[in-house]
């Protein structure tokens, strides 16, 4: 039994769905950049993107390159009625109603999607080919390669927006100064909206990059949701680099964890190395901005 | 106007002083729970609870009685860790099912009285919390939300795989009746007075609770844990022990659950039942004790009306949801109760404004 022959193999998967985490954890941190706020409906949103591209992929026949873009289209879409619906009517509220509304959201689009799209998982086909490379005695699927250079551009393409533009500046003065922010005339509710926006397009993104390697179904997204969470506060909460490492981290360690634990329990993973760092580093591995280090 | 005195003795107090003279000696704590401190509120509801079932005796009234009961006790323990000490939870559901599966397993199993699986279910949840709770409770916000909601699917991953103890996915079959010395509750009328009998009892003690010592510095904590911790309140162990007692709540009410619906399988206490106790006490109000009683009635007849519309039910749920959050996020009834007090003063002052100008 070569059980270090398996090790190399569970690692590039561990690296692709890592990839996913780090998607999904990238939709939280540019919302908590802009407003404090978790929004808890994430997962739905990559679930959305998915599901929406099969439907316009599979029935209504559109070219792949079209169904892909008009679904991240309308999950933006869906994150700005969101905002606009629920969570605008809700920004003075406290932490447990944001939560508890965002959740009721979650909710309802899952069950929505399930309504309106079906119950069966879905799948896509892969963007290129279903052959695999084999790269240093690896099988490689070409959509893991797919996925990861995505994941790379999607990270330059937030890096810049949040970094090199005025109203990447202007959406994170928002959330760290909203006093501030105010006086100098930009519009919070708009920029908490913007995000929003950022948000639902990057989780539909994951999305589209997920459903050819695993199934999406309507019901797939809360812990989607859930596991992204995780990998931001892993990394480091409120910062994108924290948001890619930990996306990172959590894939790998719970893939190499299938090598030793039955399968079943790899969901209990995620959650109990969420409760070690909580208890051991609340700020996460490269630490964050919106948590100081001695109490929070 | 003739004022009365107080201390008059009238012949129709002789009516609600002798239930209540009753209802002192079950009390756990006669001392606190003065007889003075009663109002008449209170015994209007004890009258219509025990009324009820008699007026309407439809058994599927009885049974959605039953379950309301049932997590109005989950919901009076997760309102005294939300509503008194501020904090949030979404890991209840998960002491709700060590409760279920408690019982579950010493009844089925090693065929253990009844009575004794009930109280070991509380002990199990309270041990359960305590381990749990001192490294989660110095977590504040989303945070301590999250870390309780993956405790609670950490605990469904082990029900759903620890195939040999819990049954899996399918679960455990069979329990038999709540019953105390050779009493069965076996029809719902019985298991309505058992569950709403058990409620009364932990509604006292909880509203002793709350008056007391732990209960003011619970108040302290929820409004600011420096300001608390200043006057010498021992936060952590406060929060420590308000956690371990409303997850004991829980874990009451998982056995009752387990007795009531003679199964216990994983997927009642997922994070969708999460979601409905903490709507009962954001519903009922946050900081009162009545609320979480009237949050769980009102959204247990909601669900039952909801799952008649079968796949349309979840996206209603949602949206009613999200409604209730939006239009009354500190409670149905602090926002009734405003508006009737307003019209009440509107109605006086305009009486008066009339009087003066005649």
């Amino acid at each position: 039994m070569d059980f270090f022959a398996y090790i190399p193999q569970l690692l590039s998967s561990g690296i692709t769905i890592g990839a996913i985490y780090a998607l999904v954890a990238l939709g939280f941190v540019t919302i908590s950049r802009a407003s404090q706020i978790i929004n808890f409906a994430q997962g739905e949103f990559v679930m959305l993107g998915g599901v929406i591209a099969f439907f316009l992929l599979k029935v209504v026949g559109l070219p792949y390159f079209i169904a892909a873009l008009v679904a991240i289209l309308i999950v933006i879409l869906i994150g700005f009625v969101m905002h606009f619906l629920v969570v605008y009517p809700l920004r003075k509220a406290s932490i447990v109603i944001l939560l508890m509304a965002t959740l009721g959201t979650s909710i309802f689009l899952s069950s929505t999607s399930g309504l309106i799209f079906g119950t069966l998982p879905k799948t896509l086909p892969p963007f290129s080919g279903e052959r695999p490379l084999y790269l240093f005695g690896v099988s490689v699927l070409p959509q893991s390669i797919w996925v990861l250079v995505s994941t790379f551009i999607l990270l330059i393409f937030l890096y810049l927006l949040s970094h090199r533009t005025l109203l990447g500046k202007a959406m994170e003065a928002s959330s760290t100064d909203p006093l501030g922010v105010d006086l100098l005339g930009i519009s919070r509710n708009l920029m908490v909206f913007l995000a929003f926006g950022v948000s639902a397009g990057v989780g539909a993104i994951a999305g589209i990059l997920i459903t050819p390697i695993f199934f999406t179904s309507y019901s797939s997204g809360a812990l989607l949701g859930l596991k992204g969470f995780i990998a931001a506060v892993l990394g480091g909460w409120g910062k994108n680099s924290g948001a890619i490492l930990g996306g990172f981290v959590l894939g790998i360690v719970e893939s190499l964890s299938l090598a030793f634990i039955p399968s079943g329990y790899k969901d209990a993973i995620a959650f109990g190395i969420l409760l070690l760092i909580l208890y051991f580093r609340p700020k996460g591995i490269l630490g964050s901005p919106f948590i100081d280090s001695r109490r929070w | 106007m003739k004022m009365r005195n107080k201390s008059e003795f009238r012949k129709r107090d002789l009516f609600y002083l002798a239930p209540l003279w009753l209802l002192s000696l079950i009390a756990p704590d006669p001392y606190l729970y003065h007889k003075k401190e009663f109002k008449k509120k209170d015994l209007f509801y004890f009258g219509a609870i025990c009324l009820a079932p008699l007026i309407w005796s439809d058994p599927h009234f009885h049974h959605l009685m039953v379950l309301a009961g049932i997590y109005a006790i989950l919901a009076l323990g997760l309102s005294l860790f939300m509503g008194y000490a501020g904090q949030i939870s979404l890991g209840h559901a998960a002491f709700f099912g060590i409760g279920a599966y408690t019982t579950a397993i010493l009844t089925t199993r090693y065929s253990v009285p009844i009575f004794l699986a009930f109280w070991a279910s509380a002990f199990s949840a309270a041990m359960i919390a305590y381990f749990i709770g001192r490294p989660i409770l110095k977590l504040k916000g989303y945070f301590l939300a999250l870390a309780t909601l993956g405790f609670g699917e950490i605990f469904l991953v082990i029900l759903r795989e620890s195939t040999d103890l819990t049954g899996g996915v399918i679960g455990i079959f069979g329990i038999p009746w709540f019953s105390v010395l050779g009493f069965s509750f076996d029809t719902y009328l019985k298991q309505y007075y058992l569950i709403w009998g058990v409620l009364i009892g932990l509604f006292v003690f909880s509203k002793n609770l709350v008056r007391s010592k732990v209960g003011r510095s619970l108040l302290a904590i929820a409004a600011s844990e420096d300001a608390a911790s200043s006057v010498g309140i021992n936060v952590p162990r406060i929060k420590l022990e308000i956690f371990v007692l409303s997850a004991a709540f829980a874990g009451l009410a998982g056995s009752l659950f387990a007795c009531v619906m003679s199964i216990a399988n994983p997927e009642a206490f997922s994070l969708g039942f999460t979601v409905l106790i903490v709507m009962m006490v954001i519903l009922g109000g946050m900081g009162n004790l009545y609320g979480p009683i009237a949050g769980a009635i009102l959204l247990t007849w909601l669900t039952d009306v909801l799952s008649r519309y079968q796949e349309y039910s979840l996206p209603i749920y949602g949206v009613i949801l999200i409604l209730l959050l939006i239009f009354f996020p500190e409670g149905i009834g602090t926002r009734l109760n405003a508006r009737v007090i307003y019209l009440i003063g509107y109605w006086a002052k305009k009486k008066k404004r009339e009087q003066g100008k005649f």
